[in-house]
Parts: structure tokens; C-alpha cells; sequence
């Protein structure tokens, strides 16, 4: 299907595993880039296997994060740590806009995944790396999650109780950070081939990313402030209130930046005595004092549903919220309103529901062309038209394993 | 000018309106990779960064506290220019208009309403340059819709779109305080998708609107407890460090004050090599109820108090060296002071600069750029401008008004 979107006519390929490149991969896919994922043939990429499951069966076509992260995508099974793989990957190669990829730099180094070797045959190829550490890096060569991402970025050290282990950011947030970096760094190393007349290498290191996010000031706030000394548990320190409090079915996010929003809620609650406690004058400094300070106007949000709590303070233009569950979430009647969910066609699940767009273009909309893929289903298309291979040479290649 | 300093955007220019976090760093995005950024501020003094309240202490290399750099976030604005402009006047609006006419990005993180009420609507500035790329990041979107205009910052707003839900210890229901991460999501995807907006424009000369909610490019990263939602049914509470598909997986306390090492464990490869490793020392893990992935998930809390027993009796570096030695996945949980002298970390912020602050006078450090291009563009630029140090540069050179009257447009308080 032709696409519309604004990145229709770039060829790209997806080398690697697991979440971060995926996630560079489907932001390219649903902009109308033509994404070829290039898998294991045996397993394909490891999303496959992780699930979710409907039933809790595993099956490599069924898995809720491979169904949300390879939409728009096209499959091509190669082992391209072959030969004979490598032949047919370098040429796709020379018909190829862009490669993402996040392998290790053991990878790179044993199978000549550089720059350098990947253009060899295409001085306008550009490609960008995902890596956990850094591409020439004093520790390029560790081995990383997105657990050990976010330990080495130093965010946990933030997020926690004092007395307990810091926490990281669920889910591999550090893997789809990353993920969306490596797509900027693609699209900069495109704009950059553009001027100078050739392609050009870009990576990022998720370590960084997560790193550059921390505090708005980033690095230098701890550098010179020792920032991150302490966890926070449910109470962030700084200004008085932001924390996490308990209602009665649930809970609120409880945040006021502006001295008038504070005062708003106050004045909601009746302007009562406790409002005047000297200690909220300076709210700068009343963190020291939150236990004895909670204790005012906690009970009152104990005493109410997050619907009630969150009809309140809208209306009064207060910005508590309420902390939604994943199936208030997606009930929820304001991405409704959205058109966020998107609900596909897939030949093994049948119909599957999966996350909308992160952007809304006016002009080139971001859309669903197709589900993710199955297994090698994009083999046969690929090899005939891009890579030119007769059925029997496809044959034997399936024959040999190089592809299912 | 040789080919080598022109960056991957030059040549771009960029209006910013960004406030507090997100916009501002969407504008910094820009200015780093080569485009010329203008910060629109309010000549009443509104600096368009101030979060209100006092300032943290911030940026400042003595480590004072900067009454005027709250949260440190005038950092975004390295290397920017600045315009003040009283878009409220008509006479503003008309200078802001011919600016427009020689602009390729507009970056604003107002509420939904602002620009309409401005009299900039995207369908206004359109019809003054057709080739312009107008990024709106709202809270919740620009189209209708309950949340559409709510009061809200980066951590109300995670909690409204369920990522709080999931941050937390497993065995409590009390979610924790987060790392505020919404705004840079939301600035990253706004990057991405304006880039992807530029490449249309060059193949189809049009510009458009992008309406971004945070929410909405924030919550991507919650996918798969969503799809496990709607797959299965099943409704995800606090996860502490812990993740479907591996184990073990979390922060083992070290010797030392309050040390932490992350270890996780993706295959049965990594499993064998770390029994293999600590089996003679900590025997309790061969025990066969961990032979398998689904049986560590299982005994779950079990292995890990086995494996901290055995973390304890080391320093988080010299672990992480050895784990890594015999290619298992680990890492120190880094502090503030461990993360300045990390050798690694150091030399991925190769470019960090220390720059004179000429606001506020004094030497502040600025966060390096996160894209690396081999050719080594990526240096930052610039410092921190004074508001409305560009305007006689922008009204007279740029747009040619003549000296008089921008005198006349300063005493009225229009610039």
C-alpha cells in the first residue's frame, strides 16, 4: 500500500533486538517509511517471545509487545551473521535509505556491522546505533539492559524509599528513550547527508539519554549540588506539596508549582485555620514539616474517590490528579475522543487493539498501514524485488537456513 | 563556511515559545544540531522560563543558589536568541507576523487555547508562510476532549495517563514519586516528529500543524502493560524492579553506604555463567527451584534475598567488573558523585562545555549534546541570552524596519 505519511519513500532496515531499536523502527513505520525488520529465523526477534500472551500462551505470532511495537512493518527472516546472509544484506543494502541498529559492539566488531563496512556499496547509506554504553566508549563492549541503562544514568537514585532499593523506571522506559533518540539521530544523519552530498553515521548511548533527562538541569545539578543525594519515596522534596497521597479509592497526585494554585485549594477546603501555619508560608521550606503538615488536608482526600477529588479541582483549576490504573486508562473517555486506540487486522489474532498515534499531523498523517508482521512473511517480496533472487536460489537459501 | 560547520540544521530558524521544560528543550534540540533559535519572551520581564516561586539551587559552578534560575532550567536556553514582544498589541502581532514570513519552525508548549487566542492560529500563520511547521505541545491535545484543558505539570499528568500506576514496590499499592521524565519524552518525540515534518517539506514544499500531547507520546512507553490489558485482562500494579521475562532482575545491596548494584539475567546463557560464578560461594542458588525461567519468577523473592547475601559482600564496582568480565549484564546504581567520576560518563559528555552565564554572571556547566555524528558536529554553542539582546538585530536586519522606529517600538513597550 502506498503511504502517506512524511517519511513515505525512505527505505530503511531494522537490525537488531528486543525493545530500543523496535521502538526507533515503529516511530520510522508509522510516519510511512518502509521498514524492513530484519529477524532470526528461528525465533525472530526476541519480542516475539516475551509476550504478553492472550491465555498466557506463548506464540511467536501472539505477543501484545511485538503487536504494538512492529506495526507498518515488513518481516524479512536472515541470518545475516552468514555468508551467505551477509551477501543478500549487503544487497538490500544498496537499496536502503537508512539502517537503525542497537547490536552490541561485540557484534559489530565479529560480523564488520560498522559504518564503514555497511556503506561499502552505498556511499548514501545512513545509519544510526542505538547503544547502551557508547559506540567508542571506554566500556562500549559491557553488556546493558534497560535495568543497567537506568542504574548507569543515576535517576534511581531520585526515585524510592530512603530505606529500601531505589527503583528504575519500569518497563524499559530506558529502551523506548532510547529508541526515540536513535530515530532523532537517524533523521539527523539523513538531513546531514543531504547537505553534504553523502551518508552519514549517528548514535546515541541510552545511558546518556536517560542521564540528560534528570532534574531539567541535567548533569550539572549534581555535579555541583550533589542533586541526587536522597530518595524521595512518595514525597518529592523541594516544594511543599508534591507527593503521592492516598484517596479513598486510590490515589492523587498532588502538585502545585504557582502559589495562587495552592492558595485555590485552601480557599476550597474554607480557608481553614491551618492554612495560616507559618510553616506554609515559605512552601520552599515546608517539605522539612510535611508529615505534621499532611495531616491538615490528607484526611480529606481519604475521605473522597479520585472522581470526585479530580471534578473538584478541575473545576477550580487545581492541578491534583488522579493516579488512573491501566484500565481506567484505556476507558478513558478523553482518548476516546482522540480516536487513540487503533484497532487492526491480523491473519493470526484475528482483530487486535494497540496504542494510537504520539503526534497528530495535519498534513501527513501518522496511520496504520498493516499489523506487525508475521514471521519472514515479507521474504519472498524482498528477495524477488529488492535483493533479485530467482525462487530456486530462494530455495536453497531456505533450505540451507539462511532464511524460513 | 566549510561543509564541516554546518550542522544538520542550518540554515533552519526556529521561533520558541517554550516555557518551564518541555518547550524550551525542544528549542534547544534545535539550536544544538545547527538551527538559528529566537526565544519570543514578554518584554514585562516574563523570561519564559521562570516556574515561578524561588529558585533551586541551580546551575552555578560555586554551587550557590541562584535566586533567578529556578530549577536550573534557563540552561535550555543556551545559545538562543531572544525577542521581546507584546504579542498582545497589534503592532506586536504585525512584527511577529513578518517574522513568521521568514521562519521554518514554530515550537510552543501553550495550552491548546493560547495560539487561537493570540489571533496565531495554525490556519493564520499558513496562510503567511505555507512552508511553515507549526509543533504545539499541549498537555492533552489540541482537539476536544475532557482533559483538554487542565492545570497540569509532567508529574500530575503522568499519573493522568496511568505511567505512575506502574512505578513503585511490587508487594505495596502505594505508587512513588517519579523521576519527572513526561517533559523530555514529550520534547524527543516533538524533535523526532518535526524532523519528520521538515523531510516532508522538502519533497512536498507544504509545511503543518503537529499536535503533540504529552500524554500521548508519553504513554507509549507503557505499551506493554497496556497490551497485556487489553490481551489478557489483567491490570498492572507497582512493578518495583522487577520485569516480566527475566530474573533475576533488580538492585542488590553492596557493602558500603547505601550501594547498589543492578544485575539482570535475559537467557539461561547468563544464568549458567552466573551460577557458575557465585555457585561454590552461595550454594542456595543452585537450588533446583531456579533452574528455570519460570521457576525464578516464581521464587522470585526467595533468589533475590539468595543473591544479595551475596552482593553484600562486595564493593558495586568490583562486582560490576567481574560480572561483566563473564558477560553478565550489571552496573553500579550510580550517585551523584560516583556519576562525575564515572570514566565512561565522562566521555560520553565529551562536549560539555563550561561557558559564561551572561544573564546572571557566573560559570555554569551545560549538559552535552545526545546525538553524536561521527563527523563530530554536536559542540554546544553560545550562552545564555539577555532577554531582548537580539531585537535590534531581528527587527532591523532581519525583517528591515528602520532604527527609528524600533526606538519608537521600545519606548511603547511593544519590544
Amino acid at each position: 500500500m502506498e503511504t502517506v505519511g512524511p517519511l513515505a519513500g525512505l527505505r530503511v532496515l531494522e537490525i537488531g533486538d528486543f525493545i530500543s531499536v523496535g521502538y526507533a523502527g515503529k516511530l520510522l513505520a508509522d510516519l510511512g517509511a518502509d521498514v524492513i525488520k530484519i529477524e532470526d529465523p528461528i525465533d525472530g526477534d526476541s519480542v516475539r517471545g516475551h509476550g504478553p500472551f492472550p491465555d498466557d500462551i506463548v506464540h511467536l505470532e501472539k505477543s501484545g509487545l511485538h503487536l504494538f511495537l512492529n506495526t507498518n512493518k515488513k518481516s524479512l527472516t536472515l541470518d545475516y551473521m552468514s555468508v551467505k546472509g551477509r551477501q543478500i544484506l549487503d544487497k538490500l543494502i544498496a537499496h536502503t535509505d537508512l539502517i537503525i541498529s542497537n547490536n552490541t559492539h561485540q557484534e559489530i566488531q565479529d560480523y564488520s556491522l560498522d559504518y564503514a563496512s555497511l556503506s561499502r556499496n552505498n556511499p548514501q547509506l545512513s545509519v544510526s546505533s542505538i547503544t547502551v554504553f557508547g559506540y567508542d566508549t571506554p566500556y562500549r563492549d559491557w553488556l546493558g539492559t534497560a535495568l543497567t541503562a537506568t542504574a548507569a544514568s543515576g535517576a534511581p537514585t531520585k526515585i524510592g524509599h530512603p530505606e529500601k532499593a531505589p527503583l528504575w523506571l519500569p518497563y524499559c522506559a530506558a529502551d523506548f528513550h532510547g529508541g526515540v533518540h536513535g530515530a532523532i539521530a537517524a533523521l539527523l544523519a539523513l538531513r546531514m547527508g543531504k547537505i553534504s552530498g553523502q551518508g552519514h553515521h549517528a548514535w546515541i548511548s541510552t545511558v546518556e539519554v536517560i542521564a540528560s533527562y534528570l532534574n531539567g538541569s541535567g548533569v550539572p545539578h549534581f555535579v555541583f549540588n550533589g542533586g541526587l543525594a536522597s530518595r524521595d519515596g512518595t514525597h518529592r522534596s523541594g516544594f511543599y506539596p508534591w507527593q503521592v497521597v492516598p484517596a479513598a479509592d486510590g490515589y492523587m497526585e498532588v502538585i502545585t508549582m504557582v502559589d495562587d494554585q495552592w492558595n485555590r485549594f485552601t480557599k476550597l477546603m474554607g480557608n481553614p485555620d491551618w492554612a495560616k501555619d507559618e510553616r506554609l508560608r515559605d512552601r520552599w521550606t515546608s517539605f522539612e514539616w510535611h508529615e505534621e503538615l499532611d495531616a491538615y488536608w490528607h484526611p480529606w482526600l481519604k475521605e473522597r474517590t479520585r472522581e470526585e477529588l479530580f471534578e473538584i479541582f478541575s473545576e477550580h483549576r487545581i492541578p491534583f490528579q488522579p493516579v488512573n490504573r491501566i484500565d481506567e486508562v484505556v476507558a478513558s473517555e478523553h482518548l476516546e475522543t482522540r480516536d487513540f486506540w487503533q484497532t487492526i487486522e491480523h491473519p493470526v489474532m484475528g482483530t487486535y487493539t494497540t496504542l494510537g498515534a504520539p503526534y497528530k499531523f495535519s498534513e501527513t498523517p501518522w496511520h496504520i498501514y498493516r499489523p506487525a508482521p508475521l514471521l519472514g512473511q515479507h521474504n519472498q517480496e524482498i528477495l524477488t524485488n529488492l535483493v533479485g533472487l530467482s525462487e530456486y536460489e530462494q530455495q536453497r537459501l531456505r533450505d540451507s537456513g539462511v532464511i524460513v | 563556511m566549510s561543509m564541516e560547520t554546518l550542522g544538520p540544521l542550518s540554515g533552519i530558524r526556529v521561533l520558541d515559545h517554550g516555557h518551564v521544560w518541555a518547550g524550551p528543550l525542544l528549542g534547544m534540540s534545535f539550536k544544538d544540531m545547527g538551527a538559528e533559535v529566537i526565544k519570543i519572551q514578554s518584554p514585562s520581564g516574563n523570561s519564559g522560563v521562570s516556574m515561578g516561586g524561588r529558585g533551586m539551587p541551580g546551575t552555578t559552578a560555586g554551587g550557590d543558589v541562584e535566586e533567578l534560575d529556578p530549577m536550573g532550567f534557563h540552561a535550555f536556553d543556551r545559545g538562543k536568541k531572544s525577542l521581546t514582544l507584546n504579542l498582545q498589541s497589534p503592532e506586536g502581532v504585525e512584527i511577529y507576523k513578518r517574522l513568521v514570513a521568514k521562519t521554518d519552525v514554530i515550537v510552543e508548549n501553550f495550552s491548546a487555547r493560547v495560539m487561537p487566542a493570540l489571533g496565531l492560529a495554525y490556519e493564520v500563520l499558513s496562510e503567511i508562510n505555507p512552508q511553515i511547521i507549526l509543533a504545539s505541545l499541549s498537555a492533552s491535545g489540541a482537539t476536544e476532549g475532557p482533559w483538554r484543558d487542565l492545570v497540569t505539570y509532567g508529574p500530575s499528568l503522568a499519573a493522568l495517563y496511568g505511567i505512575k500506576s506502574v512505578l513503585g514496590y511490587h508487594d505495596s499499592e502505594h505508587p512513588q514519586e517519579d523521576q519527572a521524565d513526561l517533559d523530555p519524552t514529550a520534547a524527543g518525540h516533538a524533535f523526532f516528529a518535526t524532523l519528520a515534518a521538515l523531510e516532508a517539506r522538502d519533497r512536498t514544499g507544504k509545511g503543518q500543524h503537529l499536535d503533540i500531547a504529552q500524554g500521548e507520546a508519553s504513554i507509549q512507553r507503557i505499551g506493554e502493560p497496556i497490551m497485556d490489558y487489553l490481551l489478557t485482562g489483567r491490570i498492572a500494579g507497582p512493578q518495583g524492579n522487577r520485569y516480566p521475562g527475566m530474573a533475576p532482575h533488580g538492585f542488590y545491596r553492596c557493602s558500603g553506604d547505601d550501594s547498589w548494584i543492578s544485575i539482570s539475567i535475559r537467557d539461561e546463557d547468563e544464568w549458567t555463567r552466573l551460577i557458575e560464578f557465585c555457585g561454590d560461594m552461595v550454594p542456595a542458588i543452585r537450588d533446583e527451584r531456579f533452574s528455570t525461567l519460570s521457576d525464578r519468577l516464581t521464587f522470585q523473592d526467595e533468589l533475590d534475598s539468595i543473591l544479595e547475601g551475596w552482593t553484600l559482600n562486595y564493593q558495586s564496582w568490583d562486582l560490576t567488573r567481574q560480572l561483566q568480565k563473564i558477560r553478565i549484564p550489571a552496573y553500579p546504581v550510580m550517585g551523584a558523585i560516583e556519576l562525575a567520576a564515572d570514566e565512561n560518563f565522562n566521555a560520553l559528555n565529551q562536549s560539555n562545555l563550561v561557558m559564561r552565564n551572561t544573564t546572571y554572571s557566573k560559570d555554569a556547566i551545560y549538559r552535552g549534546v545526545v546525538w553524536k555524528l561521527d563527523d563530530g558536529w554536536g559542540e554546544i554553542s553560545g550562552s545564555l541570552p539577555k532577554a531582548g539582546a537580539d531585537n535590534n538585530d531581528i527587527l532591523i536586519d532581519l525583517l528591515g524596519y528602520d532604527g527609528n522606529t524600533v526606538k519608537d517600538f521600545e519606548m511603547r513597550g511593544v519590544i
